[in-house]
């Protein structure tokens, strides 16, 4: 711990005994003990490192009445924190521990009333009860009682709070940690005496409450139920087995009672003591919660149960019957057969779909665990994932109301369904997960045709076409071949692309250019040309040449997220004829200077940023600068505008770049042991055989002085980034230059590497840096004229021409790195600045007390 | 009361409702999808026309060569074309009081009922609906003009040739009373009875009904009507729309506590969101220019086509057309845009304040200024020189069979690189290509219609409470292509009251009350007394007066002055003119109250029998009857006068006298 910090403490530690009302925020006592609790987790003893911290507690709560609430209130959770290690229980034990958890204290002195109170001393407890002489406290001092009372408190924290102590309490009596801390051992709840009275007190306060008397308990049994779910999944089995017996009569009755609110919680419980082997009275009540209740709520367990993946063959069965249940009804498909078990509903699942909340609501439940039913073994499925395709496709043909059900009085139901945007969407999410189910790439021709059909609508909502382009790329992604479909439907698809580039709304624009760069991402082939590997957008007609024009001209768009959408499409449009190094030039050099116009002129961040992530896609997958001359030519337009951009992301990823060209110029240069890649182009040849000019061509490509204006950015991920990259520059290209020839001589030669500083901008900040902008080392700059030749501002300095390797040694960067590491509130965030704080303010309140001799309002808003 | 229906379009009425002596046609729309029978007419020759086949039949007894042309596997007339009026041998059009307009679509028979049929009466219509509807009328006349032909074909109408002709041509109905269209000059002379009414105008008909239009948010000027009396009050609801366009927002609430509700023009693609179809219009606009290709928009010289500039006017730039010169082409173009502009006080709130800034409040002033819009009365002349390709065209008429858009299509349609987008919902586009096929021209159909939809509608009746509603009987069933929605259609309680060209509806309400008024002399002569407290009666003696159907009460005339002497004998035989008026008696005799009164006068023996009116009560000692009903006593006792008289006393106790 910090010098400074432990010579504070004391003083803070007086003046929260003393005015704990005269705080610099209310946060400051959570931030002070989030700091002794890490503290203590470092392994530090706070009562040795802090002695004073137990003067404190016992000034504290010897003067209760003067103390605020909340500083009694972080006083029992520090008290908790303290007695958490067995040390520091024995030495509080002694003193204060007896009156500070003495909750008939607090209610007698009135202080009880207050939530901080009680949640302070709910958590003091929870904190401290981690070995077995706190748990013998709480037990000699029988709080389970009181625990128990809060779990219906009227403050939800404080309920919540208790409820959890309380499972922390159960769970720590049937494993108390050895005397050694080492190992923890099982102690039989029902032999053990000292700990029994503490779970027979929570055995009877679940029969009292697990059943709800009026509606205005629903509340307290939910609790109750997740706490009994948290506890059975966590127990062992004495206490399981007990809390099972207990609870199994109030669980029969609650199953019975039709409480829908209550249906999931129950099913937790349920279930957790169906995995605990709870046998087959647990069996009996989950087949009843699966098959006997109102429909709307049998869906809710019967997903329930298939979410918590249980292997029950059975109950799979049932659930996945209930489930399918809604969507048979619907859509006239017999998904469940003839004699399904789910069939005894079917009426009163009619009644519910009947109603348009109800019916949304249960049509959406049964879509959104479609994958969870296909994914239940195959023979405990009533009809294949095909079939559960087809019903999924026929829903969604009835939501566009184009098509009659085929079941019989579904007029009304129809009616609920049709054009509603919530049912749509969670049909084709099913329909997206229901692509990787076996057996289904059958029905590829038929999803195609509904997504043209739902693209195509003018009904379609925009968030509705996205997911039908998603649905779209995934059933493409998954089938990859696609000779299936037909020459027609492909043709139909480039249309409704086609107009959808053209939409009015932006949001399909968008989609729609995302469509098509995930489409070119998306492998597949058809079967007349398998030889060939093809992504899907070369299976359409016209292929790339017919949609680069498309996303060309969204390049154009007057919404920003679709420029940056396009650009990203590109990319992955182009990406194989980077690869091969076929694109045809003049339309690859259109869209550089539009790239290029959009990194320079355009207003919005997302735009901008995209055009450097296609030009870091473009060098990554450019096999040699031959290759792509235009893209090398670019570079350093690229880099100074992306360094001078406002954005920071832009300027992050400008480094990006920039370290991707550090990485391919490293590569190729040649070191005497490293492994040398495969080089063919006599370029990176020459720069091998010469740091000097590798550095040179760096300079050259304005790397150099992108890594230089973003060390001394304003941002701070752009300098952190821009810092590493230039200490890894130092470090791996400065000790060959001073290996290989005589650091003076370096320094003399012509050819060592320079770059040209100018005399403003960020260039200023770098020469103040190295010391040379009032005595600048070379007046002329590389054109050989002075200041006054070029006719520059006033304020402007002549630029000056510096050495690489002797800024880079210069630039004091491990200083650098190490204050840009540091978030940037770490001063403001430390513990001596909280600690300064406190004593400041109070300082400040003393000393206008005293000068004023009234208190200070101070309104805060 | 009665509605004569002279028309089965739902969209298009013609209804006549006979309501307190007055005979009232609502609308006179003209049904002109009958011209999907006829050729089209071409603006300049056309070799593909002039050169269609003559049809004969199989069996090559029926020889219409000269009148019937075969085209792509259908049979078209080759005559001038004709519409279908609405029924005029219904009821007598020169009884018709006053006509009602609710727009400008549904006037465009006017001629047709005003002009030789003996019509004297007035129509009532809001001034951009007398305006615009002259434009569009104007613009009819001149397409058939443009292109007279001389020929009239009459052959095909007769009953055994039409029954076995083709397609269509067998199944139109009354094709004899197919008529062609009118003149200028019946034109003129049918808007000379236009009387304008401004909204919320009231307009006395004859003293026995006020009638008064109110915004319905369809289009400029459109109205639905409110026909009342004191006691009865109709609505006529008419195409309507609730969507944010250019007109003044539909006014909803006049129409609370109708007795009778007919409701008429609902949209008719119900399936299609208007703002879908214009998101449509535009992409597949964009999509066609930056092919290389022409669009062709057909479409009537005022309404959507206001909207659809607009729409463009904000889509343009984002999608990079504004180089792409934008043609309006019509005889009335120039009028219909300048129009627009200057109704300022019919145009929704956000319009009519563009006006004070001042600014146009139509986008397509700005257009035309910039030169991005350009219009002209016809393709010939100045348009001509300076048309340039590719561009968007809007012209009409949208049914292709006369007008401009003849000549794009002969000129474009064997292009795939071009498009026509039908906006217009009143054809069948399907039919009104058929005489172009086969076409190379790509095809959408995205109808922008903004009235009252199924869900909208039945919103509006639950907000209104009309007691009946009254509708063309299409909407009481889903449409015949989509039979399984059940949304599609009205469904009310009381279930509506359909009809259908010649109906004739007895609307289900009978006139219980008339206003009658009172002079104030007489009102001041009469006592009245308080039967409730706040309820006073008092009986009147005088005469009514009606007169143009207003009834007023008048003071009896005093006895003329007393005659000569020689009469007086007869005078004194004869009864006195006016009788002192008999107290008249009200209120209820309480049987309990009753029986304790008899007991008290010493009647004992009562025996009380329950009749459906009342009661009977036996005296059985006095062998009498008492009937107590609910508007009379009777008491029965035979010869027991002073008994008779004790009892009619008792119960005179118990009821007021006036």
């Amino acid at each position: 711990m910090d010098r400074e910090c432990v010579s504070a403490l004391p003083r803070v530690c007086e003046v929260l005994a003393a005015s704990g009302g005269s705080l610099p925020d209310d946060t400051s006592l959570e931030k002070l003990l989030d700091w002794f609790t890490e503290l203590s987790e470092a392994g530090v003893s706070l009562l040795e490192a802090c002695p004073c911290l137990l003067g404190f507690v016992s000034a504290v709560v010897s003067n209760d009445a003067a103390s605020e609430p909340s500083v009694l209130s972080f006083t029992l959770k520090l008290t908790g924190l303290l007695a958490a290690s067995e040390d520091g229980f024995k030495v509080l034990q002694d003193s204060v521990l007896d009156r500070v958890f003495d909750f008939r204290h607090w209610q007698a002195a009135g202080l009880w009333e207050d939530p901080c109170i009680r949640i302070g001393w709910i958590q003091g407890l929870r904190t401290m009860l981690q070995h077995s002489q706190a748990l013998d406290f709480f037990v000699q001092a029988d709080f389970t009682e009181p625990l128990l009372q809060l779990q219906t408190d009227t403050s939800l924290f404080v309920a919540s709070a208790a409820s959890q102590t309380l499972a922390h309490v159960l769970l720590l009596c049937q494993s108390v940690p050895s005397p050694e801390g080492r190992h923890r051992e099982t102690i039989p709840v029902e032999t053990d005496g000292k700990y029994s009275a503490v779970v027979a007190g929570f055995c009877d306060y679940l029969k009292k409450s697990l059943v709800p008397k009026e509606a205005s308990q629903l509340h307290g049994s939910q609790q109750v139920l997740k706490l009994l779910a948290k506890l059975l999944t966590r127990a062992g089995p004495p206490l399981r087995d007990r809390l099972l017996l207990t609870v199994s009569d109030p669980l029969e009755e609650l199953v019975t009672t039709n409480y829908s609110q209550l249906t999931l919680p129950l099913m937790d419980v349920i279930l957790a003591a169906h995995s605990c082997g709870g046998g087959e009275r647990v069996a009996r009540l989950l087949s009843v919660m699966l098959s006997a209740r109102n429909p709307a709520d049998l869906v809710h367990a019967a997903a329930a149960f298939l979410r918590s993946s249980h292997p029950d063959p059975d109950n799979r069965a049932r659930s996945a019957g209930v489930l399918l249940l809604p969507l048979d009804v619907i859509t006239g498909l017999a998904l469940l057969g003839a004699d399904s078990s789910a069939d005894q509903h079917r009426s009163s699942v009619m009644e519910q779909l009947r109603r348009k909340t109800s019916c949304v609501s249960m049509i959406c439940i049964s879509l959104t665990n479609v994958p969870q039913v296909t994914s239940t073994a195959p023979d405990c499925l009533p009809c294949s994932p095909a079939e559960i395709v087809s019903a999924v496709l026929s829903v969604l043909r009835l939501c566009s109301g184009d098509s009659p059900s085929s079941s019989p009085g579904c007029a009304e139901v129809l009616r609920n369904v049709t054009g509603s945007g919530r049912v749509q969407k969670c049909a084709l999410d099913a329909l997206s997960a229901l692509s990787s189910s076996s057996g289904v790439k059958v029905l590829l021709v038929e999803v195609f045709t509904l997504l043209i059909q739902y693209l195509n609508s003018p009904a379609s909502d925009p968030s509705v076409i996205q997911k039908s382009y998603q649905v779209l790329v995934k059933w493409v992604d998954v089938c990859a071949d696609l000779s299936d479909v037909t020459e027609q439907l492909r043709e139909d698809l480039v249309q409704v692309v086609r107009k959808r580039v053209c939409d009015v709304r932006w949001e399909v624009r968008d989609s729609t250019v995302e469509f098509l760069g995930h489409l070119a991402a998306a492998p597949a082939s058809l079967a007349s040309d398998k030889e060939k590997a093809r992504n899907a957008l070369e299976c359409l007609p016209g292929g790339r040449c017919a949609t680069v024009p498309l996303l060309q001209e969204a390049l154009q768009d007057p919404e920003g997220y679709v420029r940056a959408s396009s650009v990203s499409a590109l990319a992955l449009t182009l990406a194989p004829s980077w690869q091969q190094g076929a694109a045809p030039p003049q339309q690859e050099a259109e869209i550089v200077t539009r790239l290029l116009e959009i990194l320079s002129q355009d207003t919005q961040g997302f735009s901008r940023r995209a055009v450097i992530r296609f030009f870091v896609a473009w060098i990554s997958s450019c096999s040699s600068p031959s290759s792509c001359s235009l893209l090398t030519q670019s570079i350093p337009s690229i880099l100074s505008r992306g360094s001078a951009d406002l954005d920071w992301e832009v300027k992050v990823h400008t480094l990006e770049l920039a370290e991707l060209l550090l990485d391919r110029a490293s590569e190729s240069r040649r070191h005497p042991y490293a492994v040398t890649p495969d080089r063919t182009s006599t370029h990176a040849r020459a720069v091998e055989s010469d740091p000097v000019s590798m550095l040179n061509s760096l300079v050259d490509q304005g790397v150099f002085s992108a890594l230089l204006s973003g060390l001394v950015d304003c941002d701070r991920p752009v300098g952190l980034k821009a810092c590493q990259l230039l200490i890894r520059l130092r470090d791996t290209v400065c000790p060959l230059l001073l290996g290989d020839q005589d650091v003076s001589d370096a320094l003399v030669s012509g050819s060592r590497a320079s770059c040209e500083l100018p005399g403003c901008g960020w260039a200023r900040e770098v020469r103040r840096i190295l010391g040379t902008a009032t005595a600048p080392r070379n007046v002329h700059g590389a054109d050989g004229l002075g200041p006054e030749d070029r006719g520059e501002e006033e304020e402007e300095e002549p630029a000056v021409r510096v050495g690489v390797c002797d800024a880079l040694r210069r630039l004091r960067l491990d200083e650098r790195l190490a204050v840009l590491a540091q978030s940037s509130d770490h001063v403001h965030n430390s513990p001596l600045s909280l600690l300064q704080d406190i004593l400041t303010v109070s300082r400040t309140k003393t000393h206008l007390d005293s000068q004023l001799g009234q208190e200070v309002i101070v309104d805060c808003y | 009361m009665k509605l004569y229906c002279l028309s089965g379009h739902p969209t298009l009425p013609c209804n006549v409702l006979k309501f307190k002596s007055t005979t009232i046609m609502l609308d006179c729309g003209l049904d002109t999808t009958s011209v999907l029978n006829f050729l089209p007419l071409p603006l300049v020759h056309s070799p593909r026309l002039s050169k269609l086949p003559g049809w004969v039949s199989k069996d090559g007894t029926i020889n219409l060569e000269k009148e019937l042309k075969e085209c792509a596997g259908r049979v078209f007339v080759d005559s001038q074309p004709e519409f279908c009026l609405p029924e005029r041998e219904l009821l007598d059009l020169s009884t018709i009081d006053v006509i009602l307009i609710s727009n400008y679509h549904c006037m465009m028979a006017l001629p047709y009922i005003t002009e030789h049929t003996g019509f004297t009466g007035t129509v009532y219509a809001t001034e951009p609906t007398l305006q615009i509807g002259r434009l569009l009328m104007e613009e009819l006349v001149n397409f058939m003009e443009r292109v007279p032909k001389a020929q009239s074909a009459t052959c095909w109408k007769n009953k055994e040739i039409q029954r076995l002709l083709p397609g269509s041509l067998k199944d139109a109905v009354d094709v004899w009373t197919w008529k062609r269209c009118y003149s200028l000059q019946e034109v003129n002379s049918a808007l000379s009875k236009v009387q304008l009414v401004g909204y919320s105008q009231k307009v006395e008909l004859f003293g026995a009904v006020q009638v008064s239009p109110l915004s319905s948010g369809y289009s400029l000027g459109s109205s639905n009507w409110i026909i009342q009396s004191h006691h009865e009050k109709v609505s006529y609801v008419s195409g309507s729309s609730l969507l944010t366009t250019h007109p003044q927002p539909m006014d909803q609430s006049s129409l609370k506590n109708s007795d009778v509700l007919i409701l008429t023009g609902l949209t008719q693609i119900p399936t299609a969101n208007p703002d879908g179809m214009l998101g449509e219009f535009c992409s597949n606009l964009a999509m066609t220019i930056r092919a290389g290709g022409n669009v062709l928009v057909p479409c009537y010289s005022s309404g959507v086509i206001y909207d659809l500039l607009e729409c463009l006017y904000q889509f343009i730039e984002s999608a990079n057309l504004g180089t792409t010169p934008f043609y309006f082409i019509s005889p009335v173009a120039n009028s219909s845009l300048e129009f627009s502009q200057i109704f300022a006080e019919w145009l929704c709130h956000n319009k009519q304040t563009k006006v004070y800034l001042p600014e146009p409040p139509f986008p397509h002033a700005e257009l035309i200024q910039t030169n991005k819009l350009k219009h002209y009365p016809s393709i010939h002349g100045d348009f001509s020189s300076e048309f340039r390709q590719p561009c968007v065209v809007f012209t009409g008429h949208p049914s292709l069979r006369f007008g401009d858009v003849v000549h794009f299509m002969e000129l474009w349609g064997k292009s795939s690189l071009n498009t026509i987008i039908f906006t217009e919902p009143d054809f069948s586009y399907l039919d009104a290509l058929a005489p172009y096929q086969p076409l190379s021209m790509k095809c959408v159909y995205c109808p922008i219609d903004t009235r009252l939809n199924f869900h909208q509608v039945s919103k509006l009746l639950k907000e209104v409470q009309p007691l009946h509603v009254v509708c063309p009987e299409q909407y009481t069933q889903p449409p015949v292509s989509q039979s399984h929605r059940s949304d599609l259609m009205l469904e009310l309680q009381p279930p509506p009251m359909p009809y259908r060209r010649c109906s004739v509806l007895n609307l289900p309400f009978r006139r219980r009350y008339e206003r009658v008024y009172i002079l104030p002399e007489l009102a001041n002569s009469l006592v009245p007394s308080e039967v409730k407290p706040g309820i006073s009666v008092a009986t009147v003696s005088a005469v009514l007066h009606s007169k143009d159907n207003k009834h007023t009460l008048q003071s009896v005339p005093k006895p003329p002055p007393a005659p000569s002497s020689k009469k007086r004998k007869r005078m004194i035989e004869e009864p006195p003119v006016v009788l002192a008026p008999k107290s008249l008696l009200s209120g209820a005799v309480p049987l309990e109250g009753f029986l304790a009164t008899l007991q008290k006068h010493g009647i004992t023996e009562v025996k009380v029998e329950e009749t459906p009116d009342g009661h009977i009560l036996h005296l059985q000692a006095q062998d009498t009857l008492i009937q107590l009903e609910e508007d009379g006593t009777h008491i029965l006792c035979d010869n027991n006068e002073p008994l008779r008289t004790t009892l009619r006393d008792l119960v005179l106790r118990f009821l007021q006298k006036l």
